[in-house]
């Protein structure tokens, strides 16, 4: 027994001694680990859980000048499933029965993701659930394991003003917007592309927030991480037009069915009340950025509906461009403007035979009869006093051949031949003082822009004290001075109330009844084979001394005293109506 | 008759040396579940149950201070033939995470491979204590480890190589108790070693010279000597031909051991999650519930085999070193009381159960910081599992009763 003891204790020795050994190692390996190794781990355990998740901030709202929302934002959602999450308790009756998807297509997709390393990521199944849908896949939510609702920002457009050309669309942003230097864009978002969405991308784009989530392994959410940084999204700033939403509209159905384009403007401010190019295109026909198939539908559409005709759309000014002309003869002193010339209907200019509109001829016209009547060879004759020089100087002062700065993106500036464009297009000797007749009376070489002609009234209705036209309310725009007398400003006025106003005026149809005065003046543009483009372009001053422009031109609608100048009169009642 | 085996009233004493650790391991236990129980329902959760089962426990603890040490002693063959039995069945039951290592029984579920920890040390108890001064060491080592291969091939085929391992490693502690020389427990180990050792170059020049060593000062005959070194030379190159006829799964899991970064997806997955964990903790930890890598389910089984990630996270390197510092002052007091027993089978036992409880800390906490490889086997009273903690308890309440109650047998 005494032998047994002692062997004992040298075994407990041992024993004790290989435990300690054993237990000391372990430690050290814990203390290299957890001491010495720490600062790596942790950085490890970091880069492992923690996920920056992107929180969309959304764009400005824009609202017209009585603060209406023309554009606003919804948030879509697609329907999305983790096929992990969806167990034998999916009631797929019913989920077909409510999304109206074959439910053999949901199990198929879910089954083939059941098993993949991606089973935690979500499958997306229905893009852009209707509100209907979403209410009732929520009611059955316990029916629907794995089930989620997949939120991304969309434009909606609740007023029934359409504004498509004006306010433009949203793409995804490209490659190359991305690749730019300092380039806030990323994979994803949306751009404005078109129109006031893309003049004011820097106003209206929010910025995107940054929270800090914890994921597990499987990429599962757990939440924000209270103690990382978080940056809040910043929502975009909203903005305001100078758009009347109801004058807007009315001027939307009076050109459907039309090609053309039609514009009102304060004239004192610039600011432009209501903007249509025909045809328009439905900015509610899709959700979300415009799917490229849409967009390429439209833009080999022969009506060209993604042209906006105001600021792009290239038209012979017609008769309106007389006044031009009108504006040299009386600013010249050596010509007498209440000197009678002729009209036999016919003018014969070396061997060119030059007709007025009416064959039978005006008679003896003046310059207030030959606007009022809008007689060609009045000015025919007359433009014999000047050249290509003084029509191109007084043109530019006029706004023509130059963009008038309307804030939206990739405006036209129109064509005024001067001698540089004619010896370049004609050579020098391919082109003579001939032309010129034509010009005089807005034909051959000299295009305008909608936008330009509009312009030219709010300079007449101003006496030439207008401003560039715009379409941000409360924004400043730059003065427009045009130098001429007191008395050519009164005398162009005093022509154009004729010409609506007083019998035998091409611009009768303009008349209203009460409310103001209407001045204005006709323009055809001659297209053959094809019906000619009809202008008519004009203020209103109301009698409360309230200015409103306008300029319209249909497309083959004919002669501008046929088709443009009874519409121009509703637009005009309608503004009136609106006023009181 | 049942006088023999049972106590009708006993005054129960506690050894509160060997209570005391095991109740801080126990707290220990419970918070860590409970702190990863997150958003599930207490009901639901695992520290609801553990708290259950350590109910549970207390009652098998107390239930077991009335069964007389003789009992064990004699139905110890008893038992072996039950577990075997037993072990045979749990081959044909139905598996369950590709494994079939629990008995069903309507439906209470059981895994008879943990009861067999405490049977196979009764079962070599008994025969030491009856035969270790009958025979000579050389007989002794292959009989027990004879006893010991039985359930533990049964294990090995479930799979569960983690607990197959144990039923042979606590022999060379007993057979160590019983006075067998070290140098010839070496000699059966040694060649088992040099297989292993020889998956690395590094390592098994290493192991070669810590044998020459060893025989150098065990000082047996030349001859043997000399012998011992080419069998372990020849087993060194049996290597290459065992690692041939590996399963695919069986060898990668030796190469992530090697490298767990080898496969920082598959299998060496835990080890590195695990070990990120752990690291991450720092001296102090994250704090109670903080632990990002375990609580976002980076960890597998992290309430089970890697719960010592989750200690190691948010309590930090201070309480891994109460740990360690507690279950080295539970096995010192146990084996310093099995030396002044007189009741040789309960020695032995004791003994017995210190192997299992070490044999469990160390594989379990060097397999969470890959130094030893994954072999599932959860850490003694720390781990969430119902039948290892009622086990681990009994054991610890057989062993207060063979102190209490020291008779020789």
């Amino acid at each position: 027994m005494q032998n047994f003891n002692y062997k004992r204790k040298s075994t407990i020795l041992i024993m004790n001694f290989f435990i300690g050994i054993f237990f000391f190692i372990l430690l050290i390996k814990y203390f290299q680990i957890q001491i010495l190794n720490h600062q790596k781990y942790v950085n490890k355990s970091r880069r492992n859980s923690i996920r920056q998740v992107i929180q969309k901030a959304p764009r400005g709202i824009i609202y017209d000048r009585n603060g209406i929302a023309i554009v606003d934002n919804r948030p879509i959602f697609d329907l999305q499933l983790i096929p992990e999450d969806v167990n034998k308790n999916f009631d797929y009756h019913l989920f077909s029965s409510i999304t109206e998807i074959d439910s053999n297509s949901v199990k198929l997709k879910v089954f083939n993701k059941k098993n993949n390393i991606n089973k935690f990521k979500p499958i997306t199944i229905k893009r852009h659930l209707s509100y209907i849908e979403m209410s009732r896949l929520n009611e059955n939510l316990l029916s629907f394991p794995g089930m989620l609702f997949s939120e991304l920002p969309a434009r909606v457009y609740p007023n029934n003003c359409k504004l498509s050309h004006t306010l433009g669309y949203l793409r995804e942003v490209n490659e190359q917007q991305i690749s730019i230097e300092n380039s806030v864009y990323k994979y994803g978002d949306i751009i404005g592309t078109a129109g006031i969405e893309k003049q004011y991308e820097d106003v209206l784009r929010g910025i995107d927030g940054v929270e800090f989530h914890m994921v597990d392994k499987f990429g599962r959410d757990h939440g924000i991480i209270d103690d990382e940084i978080k940056y809040n999204k910043k929502s975009g700033s909203s903005i305001q037009l100078t758009i009347d939403s109801d004058l807007q509209l009315f001027c939307e159905e009076l050109m459907y069915g039309k090609n053309g384009a039609l514009i009102t403007m304060n004239p004192i401010s610039g600011e432009i009340i209501s903007i249509v190019s025909s045809p328009q295109f439905d900015l509610n026909s899709f959700i979300g950025p415009i799917p490229f198939s849409t967009w390429n539908n439209w833009n080999r559409d022969k009506s060209k509906p993604l042209n906006n005709r105001v600021i792009n759309g290239y038209y012979s000014p017609g008769s309106i461009f007389k006044l031009v002309t009108a504006a040299m003869i009386l600013e010249n002193p050596s010509i007498n403007h209440n000197e009678k010339i002729n009209c036999s209907g016919n003018y014969k200019y070396y061997d060119v035979d030059m007709n007025c509109w009416n064959l039978d001829g005006h008679g003896d016209v003046n310059l207030n009869e030959a606007i009022k009547y809008s007689c060609n060879v009045y000015f025919y004759k007359l433009i014999q006093e000047f050249n290509l020089d003084d029509l191109f100087n007084m043109s530019e002062k006029m706004g023509f051949n130059k963009k008038t700065n309307i804030d939206l993106p990739n405006e036209s500036s129109g064509i005024i031949p001067d001698k540089k464009y004619m010896n370049q297009k004609y050579t020098s000797r391919g082109w003579a003082f001939g032309n010129l007749l034509n010009f005089v009376i807005g034909q051959g070489e000299v295009i305008t822009t909608p936008i330009q002609i509009a312009q030219f009234m709010n300079i007449i209705a101003t006496k030439g004290e207008t401003k560039e036209p715009k379409l941000l309310l409360n924004s400043k725009s730059k003065n427009i001075k045009v130098n001429l007398n007191d008395n050519s400003w009164k005398f162009i006025q005093q022509s154009l109330e004729d010409v609506v106003n007083q019998k035998g005026g091409t611009g009768l149809n303009t008349k209203i009844d009460k409310g103001g005065i209407v001045s204005g003046k006709t323009g055809t543009v001659e297209n053959p084979p094809n019906e000619p483009h009809s202008w008519f372009a004009g203020y209103l001053k109301t009698e409360e001394n309230d200015l409103l422009s306008l300029a319209i031109i249909v497309e083959n609608g004919g002669k501008g005293s046929a088709t443009a100048t009874p519409m121009a009169k509703r637009v005009f009642e309608k503004y009136v109506s609106i006023k009181q | 008759m049942l006088n023999k085996y049972f106590f009708y009233k006993k005054n129960i004493e506690l050894k509160w040396m060997i209570i005391l650790p095991v109740l801080v391991l126990l707290s220990i236990s419970l918070i860590t579940l409970y702190s990863t129980k997150s958003s599930i329902s207490l009901i639901e959760s695992n520290f609801f149950k553990q708290c259950i089962f350590v109910l549970f426990g207390f009652i098998i603890f107390y239930i077991l201070q009335y069964v007389r040490n003789v009992f064990f002693y004699e139905m110890a063959y008893v038992f072996y033939f039950i577990l075997l039995i037993l072990l045979i069945i749990t081959l044909f039951m139905p598996s369950k995470f590709g494994a079939s290592r629990w008995i069903l029984v309507g439906p209470i579920r059981f895994q008879p491979s943990e009861f067999g920890k405490i049977i196979i040390v009764f079962t070599l108890s008994k025969f030491l204590a009856d035969y270790k001064n009958n025979i000579n060491d050389w007989k002794l080592i292959p009989f027990t480890l004879l006893i010991a291969s039985f359930p533990a091939i049964l294990i090995f085929k479930q799979p569960d190589l983690g607990t197959s391992i144990i039923f042979p490693a606590v022999t060379f502690p007993m057979l160590l108790w019983a006075g067998v020389r070290p140098f010839h427990l070496f000699v059966v180990i040694s060649p088992i070693l040099s297989i292993i050792a020889a998956f690395n170059l590094k390592l098994f020049y290493s192991w070669m010279f810590v044998l020459i060593l060893v025989i150098f000062l065990s000082q047996p005959k030349v001859k043997n000597g000399i012998v011992l070194f080419i069998i372990n030379l020849f087993f060194g190159t049996l290597s290459s031909f065992l690692w041939n006829n590996l399963y695919a799964h069986q060898r990668n899991r030796i190469l992530t051991f090697l490298d767990p970064t080898s496969d920082p997806l598959g299998a060496g997955y835990q080890i590195i999650q695990s070990i990120t964990a752990i690291g991450s903790g720092g001296f102090l930890g994250k704090g109670f519930g903080q632990g990002s890598q375990t609580h976002l389910r980076f960890l597998p089984v992290r309430d089970s085999d890697f719960i010592i990630s989750v200690i190691g996270e948010e309590f930090g390197f201070i309480l891994i070193f109460i740990v360690f510092a507690t279950f080295y002052f539970l096995l010192y007091n146990i084996i310093n009381s099995s030396s002044k027993l007189n009741n040789k089978f309960g020695s032995f036992a004791l003994i017995g159960f210190v192997s299992t409880i070490f044999f469990h800390v160390i594989i379990n906490m060097g397999m969470v910081v890959s130094l030893f490889p994954v072999t599932g086997l959860p850490l003694p009273f720390i781990s969430y599992g119902g039948t290892f903690l009622l086990t681990m308890i009994a054991i610890i309440s057989i062993i207060n009763n063979i102190i209490s109650s020291d008779i020789e047998v």
